[in-house]
């Protein structure tokens, strides 16, 4: 018995001694401030140029804060980066603090209080002043009227046009209106049976998330930045939306949406429309490199319906950014913000960001601060989007947004795309069901 | 005294497995029944006991009712596929004269492949600006939405699995058939028993052992079925292809429900713990027919 228990006891030791070989990038919480250094732990995008962006950037802050150390790590991509911050937080193993979080997101952690209100940290506003960010910031005050997100970077999402393919249809630009996109169409179809507007198998997929590109550009337009949900309040423009929906089944009566999945539909040719960000050009400048700005493409604002009496279009934001966890201890979370405060203090920071990752910083500043100019003169690419930036809107935020916006394909989106419903009815259907989900 | 070390002995052997069951089924299996019963999203501090809410939704739930029975539909279009291929493949192998292993490793191969790869190459390969779409419509005036249409996603999806693991479960059944011993079919052909009736009536039972592990075996994939639809369809369109796996993955990891995910769970396992209970039974009822008992 003696030998069994003695066996019993061996098989713990060595599990623990397996135990404390793991390396461990996470728990904040267990950092212990050691001889004045206090540890923070770091969670950066699951993508080599935002590792290496962080890593760089908590280098040099370092070095000038002996007193801090960074500990930068990637976030685990495998289910999604999502679950594995909740498993890290189930398992009090959360990082100090964390990029690459939309505002959806934030609003779970938030109510979860899982996140803390940086508003309520010491040293806040300064980090809003330093960064030039008073405008940017207000479209990410949450509906309890905190500031859970210090955003990062926005990417004004934006829609492109083959120009190439609009010239030989007769068009010297892309349409800018609902009826002009239709006649588009109309040409298209006549000419080139086998090309679509948009060809986007997308359009009828379900998946919350896709619903950021394809109806909130188009409904942020149409409703001149009306919000959608307001805390727990539905406060969509049901005119705008009707609009919206209108205008996809329009499309699909024309035969000018393709929803089959096509090998990159936009670059070959088969649709002319698409939804872009600004990551896709170092893409193209490998796979695609005749994609060529005013050649073969054209960037351009959502299009809007005719009767919209607006100066400029607005659209969403594909804008993540950073947060602290509130497993932090208060001296880990000091030093975040004073981390937080360091990186965007200093414009070069934000410069690198974008040589580095082609991500455009959430500030007021981007197009006009001359910082930048010469970034800008080498990618014209981007200078739409950063003048798009104060147009362009958020995610909302709402603990709820994977069930909010399933609904909106499920019930209004996907099937008018598939001319199964009628866009009034559809968007009634998918009104009732989002309120049956915030009550 | 020498019964009671040999038992000791005998716990000692089994030790390792024992640890990892209890690591990796027992302890898993006991808090996916505790979650189940609460509204838990693993972020927040405190939780609340739900009852069997979690499951009266789930009960209730469009994508719950599809996973039921898409599963089923897989059941039906794949297991058939599959024992079929299988079975062509070991009939072909065995009546090889020379370089058998070679040729079962040859057909094993799909089945140590990457489900993401090869997900992907169907995918290109299915796309609709891909060679193969371009000559169906010019040539035929055929434009298939492959993925988009609820009935073709689900036959793609089936054969994609069934390339995989013909060579797996042809290998079981070449061993089965090599098994058999010739002098049966040689008092058949004497008794004259055409090719027909020895397969039906010599073949088939004799394979039972065989036939039985890969039916089983290919049962549990149907249940199991997550990479390929993940892949290529993401469970649509409509729900067509929206497996138990794809329903848990996307309320636990998409919508971070784990309450919810861990009910949907623990009906999948009974669902999945009842149809191979009755496929178990019904398979041995013909095998006691055929004289295994």
């Amino acid at each position: 018995m003696k030998k069994f228990l003695s066996l019993i006891v061996a098989l713990v030791l060595v599990s623990a001694a397996l135990a404390g070989c793991s390396t461990g990038n996470g728990g904040s919480g267990k950092e212990a401030s050691k001889k004045g250094v206090t540890t923070i732990t770091f969670w950066a995008a699951p993508n080599p140029t935002q590792q290496a962006y962080w890593k760089e950037m908590a280098d040099q802050f370092t070095k000038e804060h002996p007193n801090i150390k960074i500990k930068v790590s990637p976030m685990k991509e495998s289910p999604t980066s999502e679950a594995s911050i909740q498993a890290a937080i189930a398992g009090h193993n959360a990082p100090t603090m964390s990029e690459n979080i939309n505002r959806s997101f934030a609003a779970e952690l938030a109510q979860s209080k899982a996140i803390v209100p940086l508003d309520q940290l010491s040293g806040w506003d300064d980090v809003v002043k330093a960064r030039k960010m008073d405008n940017t910031i207000k479209g990410w005050t949450f509906s309890d009227g905190h500031q859970y997100v210090a955003p990062l970077y926005s990417n004004a999402m934006l829609f492109a046009w083959r120009i190439d393919i609009l010239k030989k249809l007769g068009y010297n630009e892309p349409p800018k209106t609902y009826s002009e996109m239709l006649d588009v169409a109309k040409k298209l179809k006549a000419k080139y049976p086998e090309k679509y507007i948009w060809a986007k198998a997308d359009l009828v997929d379900p998946t919350a998330w896709k619903r950021w590109f394809d109806f909130f550009m188009l409904y942020h337009a149409a409703s001149n930045g009306n919000n959608f949900i307001s805390g727990n309040k539905w406060v969509a423009d049901d005119q705008a939306g009707v609009k919206v929906l209108k205008l996809m089944a329009d499309l699909q009566k024309q035969h000018a949406l393709l929803t089959k999945k096509a090998k990159d539909p936009f670059e070959t040719g088969v649709g002319i429309f698409t939804d872009l960000g600004p990551w896709t050009f170092t893409m193209w400048k490998d796979k695609y490199p005749e994609m060529q700005l005013n050649k073969t493409f054209v960037l351009s604002t959502p299009p809007v319906p005719d009767d919209l009496k607006s100066d400029h279009a607005y659209t969403f934001a594909d804008t993540k950014g950073l947060v602290i966890y509130a497993q932090a201890t208060k001296a880990q979370q000091k030093a975040a913000l004073q981390f937080m405060k360091w990186v965007f203090s200093h414009p070069e920071n934000d410069l690198k960001l974008m040589e580095k990752t082609s991500l455009l910083p959430a500030r007021d500043d981007l197009s006009t601060n001359e910082q930048f100019t010469s970034y800008f003169d080498k990618h014209p690419e981007l200078k739409p989007y950063a003048a798009e930036i104060p147009y362009a809107i958020p995610a909302i935020d709402n603990p709820k947004y994977n069930d909010i916006q399933t609904q909106i394909g499920q019930q209004a989106f996907n099937p008018v795309v598939q001319g199964k419903i009628d866009p009034k009815k559809g968007w009634e259907a998918m009104k009732k069901a989002i309120e049956g989900e915030l009550k | 005294m020498r019964h009671k070390g040999q038992g000791r002995l005998g716990w000692l052997f089994a030790s390792p497995y024992l640890l990892y069951a209890v690591i990796f089924f027992a302890i898993p299996l006991v808090w996916s029944i505790f979650l189940s019963f609460t509204n838990w999203n693993l972020i927040a501090p405190t939780f609340n006991f739900e009852g069997f809410s979690n499951y009266i939704k789930a009960l209730k739930s469009a994508g719950v009712h599809a996973a039921f029975f898409v599963t089923f539909k897989f059941l039906i279009v794949f297991v058939p596929m599959v024992v079929v291929s299988s079975m062509i493949v070991a009939f072909v192998v065995h009546a090889l004269p020379k370089f058998k292993g070679l040729f079962l490793v040859g057909f094993f191969l799909p089945y140590l492949a990457s489900g993401v790869v090869s997900s992907l190459i169907v995918k290109g390969i299915l796309s609709y600006n891909s060679p193969v779409n371009i000559f169906l419509r010019h040539r035929f005036g055929l434009d298939i939405d492959w993925l988009g249409t609820p009935f073709s996603a689900l036959v793609v999806v089936s054969v994609m699995i069934a390339w995989k693991f013909t060579g797996y479960y042809a290998l079981i059944l070449t061993s089965g058939l090599e098994s058999i011993n010739q002098d049966v079919y040689e008092a058949a052909k004497i008794d004259g028993a055409n090719a027909w009736q020895r397969f039906w009536k010599i073949t088939l039972p004799l394979l039972y052992p065989a036939l039985y592990t890969v039916l089983i075996l290919s049962v549990g994939v149907t249940f199991g079925i997550f990479t390929e639809v993940y892949q290529l369809t993401g469970g649509g369109p409509s729900n067509a292809t929206n497996t138990w796996q794809m329903e848990i993955f996307k309320q636990a990891f998409t919508n971070l429900q784990a309450g919810y995910a861990s009910a949907i769970a623990i009906i999948a396992s009974v669902v999945t713990f009842i149809s191979i209970y009755i496929i178990r039974r019904l398979m041995e009822w013909w095998g006691k027919r055929n004289g295994w008992d």
